[in-house]
């Protein structure tokens, strides 16, 4: 059986000789001894034949390293034993596992008559020629013995082109290459077991760098000597595209775009809606000092009250900062605080009503935004937390959000991170505590304040060119006409627009007692909506869960569907609104309230038809826009800097 | 065709054998007019021609239901087993990661199956034992890798290598995302980020929007192209689907566009306007027919990415899916072996549709049946005589209460009827929401138990 196996060439490239008409074949055929011929041969791969497509540009695209190419122990066809790796570094090389007797015309043939082309055609570029080297090697060293492969090397030999014929000693110097450059090879048996000689594979020749690197794997529908052409051109010119998460071809952001949602679809429900999408990857960050800009007294806002127990420091609000945007701090690895509270997105989520955590279990409110969080006296839209301190915990360990298991499965797991490692002790002189835990995170969210708006520089510094007449009218409606301000506070020397009480709009009265519509309108894609049948909804509705606002922690009826007046700073920022995400726009929200809310049981007596004509509306709408802060800027650039924990 | 005899053990034909004397198992990587889908498989891969012989069922974990964890569920499909129809294996994977979509490397040796919400991979071994697949790599720290992809969603072979859809990112858990590349043995390439507005890369964008978004790929080898579609971010696809639905700023959130790529570049060439979270994808076979598919998740059409006739390409809607006005919601689809016929499953109706793809340019249903209450994943074998259905489609999507069947059906198709053979309750069987299917066979495998790279990579 080995003696017929006296050339490298394979049996069945006489068949492709027989199907081909490029040049090649002719070339092939005189190495051929002879084998039968399939009586049905399969189709030709495409390396036999013309491209079909015009081959990519070399020094246009990138060729991203695969991994290291491994070494082994080979023997060349001088009968010397030399390390596969000691053939790479000085040029590039094209690796193939063949063996001789392979009749497969799809399989080692067809690697053969592509080197045989790029041989061919690489004497034709001397300078590309001298840079490139083909190896075959064999999984057959019990046939491919060094002798045979040192009479492929004289018959395959060119000035030109350095080609390569290997083997090796044995099979078990072989498989654990055959393992590292995954060529899984099997022997085949015929019906009655016998061995065949024939091996069952998958073709694969491996492009490999100076520096050893695999960079790129060619199979049989890929093997084609114009993309490896390209490929070696690629790499020799050393033109490939430098790897940048932001192409060339990127456009700069405007300070708009940095701080909108980059994923903007205001105007979705028209037909003309186009996108105004943002890489992600041009979502750059610059840190800010946080603790500088708390320590200032900003414009229209109070002064930032920081509990005595907790005084800010750097290292605390940087450690929060981290904690804050940490997806490991949730049971399974998937959610951090700013999952819902999304800095590009006012510190909230605009892309859904109201929340949901982990798993995507449903949470029944709209995320706040926690942008001045530090002023307020009750947090959580039902106001069952005082201190931001206490709060941090209650995301942290609900079942629906963070869904951490307990305090010390938090404690312990920041503990166990290696890029904790010493920030607590160096906050705070100890380790993570449900204590320090909580003073971190608390840190952090105490300085994202936000004032010294358009607004403020207007009605505090009395600049009148900072707002436009229409926002003054509307200023004038909101704390005259429409009695937005008896709920919405100002003070005479700054303004939180929040009486930090609890109040009943209707909007939580009619989510718990209207009867639902028979449809629900539902967009499907820009301009196209439909009115569903609410019964189909409801075969794939979780039953909504109730919420009776502050009842649920005051237990006094009197307090069902109320919830605490948010403050407005930003509110431009910080769609969709109200404790229910109802209305998407500002406008929608002043509308609500021209109508005098939702009129039943419990609403809130101050809430009544406030008979606004559409300008006025527009004017309350342009006040309200007037209110954002002149830092946003900065946290929000800020925020992008910090690192997103993920698992490593 | 011939029957599959599965020869004695030690006596097993590999691969090459097969394909040059049994006609079992098509060859990878040579696009081939008669050679068919095997539920749509990578070109770049072995196929089954022939019967398979297990059914690989990825399979959610559920709350209350057995050990309330994702697994690998595996189904003995030969008629000649005495295991038909039954299961014979299940392997958890410990959590519940939102599993959703699997497939095999181009060597069909290792299966890769991702979790879209904690965005673990799974990748088991399926050579070593068909029928007793292990796992022998979990990759843990995709989102870290790939620059902040959360959601691995489609895992197709390339050669030597895996693509794979990203559906969201770790910043906002929005629909921005990417396609990410790794090693078959589980080692990170890159990154490739869907083109938007502020970065085309260079890509034309054809109409209105460049959303970002993705959801499949497929990719059409002589013509050099890679196929993308759009589905929704984290957000979206995690959450209760009533509450979503009701939900105008959640609905925004949904892709409307399809790209087509390079493939040997991996570069992005164009931008389609399809609006409506185009899903599957599925490119022809035929040496002529250039073209593919896509169904419109929420606006229930049947889309054709097409070469014109200057071989630019273009991409329209070409049939309505039922009645859009009533959200059916196209999800699976699979075309057949000769390019003729399309099955398409819609999950709110429950119902399987053959619609006649001869012209690609007007398909036209000819027959319709329902499954279940609900409906999700079709793969037919490369014949297309058999016919899988699993019924799941997300564990917050799926319906509720009597409704939330949770099945594995095979049915035989004759060209004329779909014929129950066999269905497995997932739910009775304490298993969990079976979605994905991929077939295994002996025939793909010359039989030997040799150690493969990823087992030791554990």
């Amino acid at each position: 059986m080995a003696a017929l196996r006296n050339s490298f060439p394979v049996r069945a490239v006489r068949a492709i000789a027989r199907r081909v008409s490029i040049g090649l074949a002719t070339a092939l055929l005189v190495l051929l001894p002879a084998a039968p011929v399939p009586a049905d041969p399969p189709p030709l791969a495409p390396g036999y034949r013309a491209l079909t497509y015009v081959p990519p540009q070399p020094g246009t695209y990138g060729l991203p390293s695969l991994g290291p190419a491994a070494d082994g122990p080979i023997v060349d066809s001088a009968d010397r034993d030399v390390p596969l790796r000691s053939l790479f570094g000085d040029r590039l090389v094209l690796l193939s596992f063949i063996y001789s007797s392979c009749n497969d015309v799809n399989g080692c043939p067809l690697a053969m008559a592509v080197f045989h082309q790029l041989q061919a055609r690489l004497a034709a570029m001397p300078g590309l020629a001298g840079q490139v080297r083909l190896i075959s090697l064999s999984f057959d060293p019990e046939h491919d013995t060094p002798e045979v492969i040192a009479r492929a090397q004289r018959d395959a030999s060119s000035p030109a082109v350095d080609w390569r014929f290997l083997t090796t000693r044995s099979e078990a110097a072989l498989q654990p290459l055959l393992t590292a450059y995954q060529q899984p090879v099997e022997k085949e048996r015929d019906e009655q077991g016998r061995l065949t000689g024939q091996f069952s594979h998958l073709l694969r020749v491996l492009l490999i760098d100076r520096q050893g690197d695999i960079r790129n794997v060619y199979t049989a529908g890929v093997l084609h000597a114009d993309l490896i052409l390209a490929d070696l051109q690629t790499l020799a010119s050393g033109s490939e595209p430098v790897p940048a998460s932001v192409s060339a071809a990127a456009s700069a952001l405007s300070a708009a775009d940095r701080l909108r949602a980059g994923d903007d679809k205001t105007g979705y429900a028209d037909a003309g809606y186009r996108t105004r999408s943002v890489a992600m990857e041009q979502r750059h960050g610059k840190p800010a000092d946080l603790l500088a800009m708390a320590r200032k007294r900003v414009a229209g806002l109070p002064p930032l009250p920081v509990p005595a127990d907790n005084p800010l420091t750097r290292d605390k609000i940087l450690l929060g900062r981290k904690l804050f945007y940490d997806r490991r701090l949730s049971l399974n690895n998937t959610f951090s605080c700013a999952m819902c509270h999304i800095p590009e997105q006012g510190f909230t989520s605009q892309e859904q009503a109201t929340a949901i955590g982990i798993e995507g279990r449903t949470v029944r409110r709209n995320a706040p935004t926690i942008y001045n969080v530090a002023f307020l006296d009750r947090l959580f839209h039902d106001g069952r937390e005082s201190t931001l301190e206490n709060q941090v915990w209650g995301p942290l360990l609900a079942q629906n959000e963070m869904a951490n298991p307990s305090v010390g499965f938090v404690v312990d797991k920041l503990k166990g991170l290696p890029d904790y490692r010493g920030l607590f002790e160096k906050a705070f002189g100890r380790p993570a505590t449900m204590e320090t835990v909580g003073q971190a995170l608390a840190s952090y969210e105490r300085t994202l304040i936000s004032g010294a708006s358009a607004f403020d520089r207007w009605h505090y510094g009395q600049d009148e060119a900072a707002v436009s007449a229409e926002a003054k009218r509307g200023f004038a409606l909101f704390t005259g006409k429409a009695g937005c301000a008896q709920c919405h506070t100002l003070g005479s020397t700054s303004a939180l627009f929040t009486d930090q009480q609890f109040h009943s709009t209707g909007l939580g009265y009619r989510d718990s007692m209207a009867r639902e519509p028979e449809t629900q309108r539902v967009q499907v894609a820009p301009g196209v909506a439909f009115d569903v049948d609410r019964s189909l909804i409801g075969q794939v509705a979780a039953p909504k869960p109730a919420d009776l606002g502050r009842y649920e922690i005051t237990q006094n009826p009197a307090d069902r569907w109320q919830y605490r007046t948010p403050g407005l700073r930003n509110v431009a920022l910080t769609a969709p609104y109200m404790h229910n995400g109802s209305f998407g726009t500002l406008e929608e929200v002043v509308r609500f309230y021209n109508a005098g809310g939702v009129p039943g049981e419990t609403l809130d007596a101050l809430i009544r038809p406030l008979e606004l004509d559409d300008d006025e509306i527009g004017a309350l709408v342009a006040f309200l826009k007037s209110l954002t802060g002149s830092n946003v800027e900065a946290l929000v650039l800020d925020a992008y800097a910090a690192p997103v924990g993920d698992p490593q | 065709m011939k029957d599959y005899k599965m020869p004695p053990r030690g006596t097993r034909r590999s691969a090459v054998n097969a394909l040059a004397l049994a006609g079992l198992v098509a060859g990878a990587g040579v696009p081939a007019s008669s050679y068919a889908d095997e539920t749509c498989a990578s070109p770049y891969m072995k196929k089954i021609t022939g019967q398979e012989d297990y059914v690989y069922v990825w399979t959610l974990g559920a709350e209350g239901i057995g050990d309330e964890q994702d697994k690998l569920v595996t189904v003995a499909t030969n008629p000649k087993s005495p295991s038909y129809g039954k299961v014979v294996h299940t392997l958890s994977v410990g959590g519940r990661n939102e599993a959703h979509h699997s497939d095999f490397t181009d060597d069909r040796q290792f299966l890769w199956a991702g979790g879209l919400d904690t965005s673990k991979i799974f990748v088991f071994d399926v050579r070593s034992e068909p029928g007793k697949p292990k796992l022998v790599k979990t990759i843990t720290d995709f989102v870290a890798k790939s620059g902040g992809v959360v959601g691995p969603h489609t895992m197709y072979a390339l050669p030597g290598r895996m693509i794979i859809t990203g559906l969201s990112n770790n910043k906002d858990h929005g629909g921005r995302t990417a396609l990410v590349e790794y090693t078959n043995a589980g080692e990170y390439i890159a990154t490739h980020w869907m083109p938007t507005d502020s970065d085309l890369q260079g890509a034309l964008k054809t109409g209105k929007y460049a959303d970002g978004y993705n959801y499949d790929v497929r990719a059409l080898p002589r013509k050099n192209l890679l196929v993308t579609s759009s589905f929704t971010g984290w957000t979206n696809y995690m959450m209760d689907f009533g509450k979503m639905l009701a939900d105008p700023e959640a609905m925004k959130r949904f892709g409307n566009t399809v790209v087509t790529w390079d493939l040997h570049t991996k570069q992005p060439k164009k931008v389609f306007d399809v609006p409506g979270a185009p899903l599957e994808i599925r490119c022809a076979w035929g040496e002529t027919h250039d073209y593919c598919f896509t169904t419109t998740a929420l606006t229930s059409q049947i889309w054709l990415i097409h070469a014109d006739d200057k071989g630019e390409w273009q991409a329209k809607a070409v049939a309505d899916i039922g009645d859009p006005s009533k959200i059916p919601l196209p999800v699976d689809i699979s075309i057949s072996n000769d390019d003729t016929r399309l099955w398409v499953n819609s999950f709110m109706d429950g119902k399987t549709r053959l619609f006649d793809i001869s012209n690609p340019h007007k398909p036209v249903q000819v027959y319709e049946k329902t499954i279940g209450a609900q409906v999700n994943m079709v793969s037919s074998s490369w014949d297309g005589q058999r016919l899988y259905y699993t019924s799941s489609l997300l564990a917050n999507w799926d319906k509720k209460g009597q409704d939330n069947e949770q099945f594995l059906k095979l049915y035989h198709w004759d060209g004329k009827e779909l014929k129950e053979q066999f269905a497995i309750d997932f739910y009775k069987e304490k298993l969990g929401r079976p979605h994905q299917m991929r077939f295994g066979a002996y025939a793909l495998y010359a039989g030997s138990n040799a150690g493969a790279k990823l087992a030791d990579a554990r």
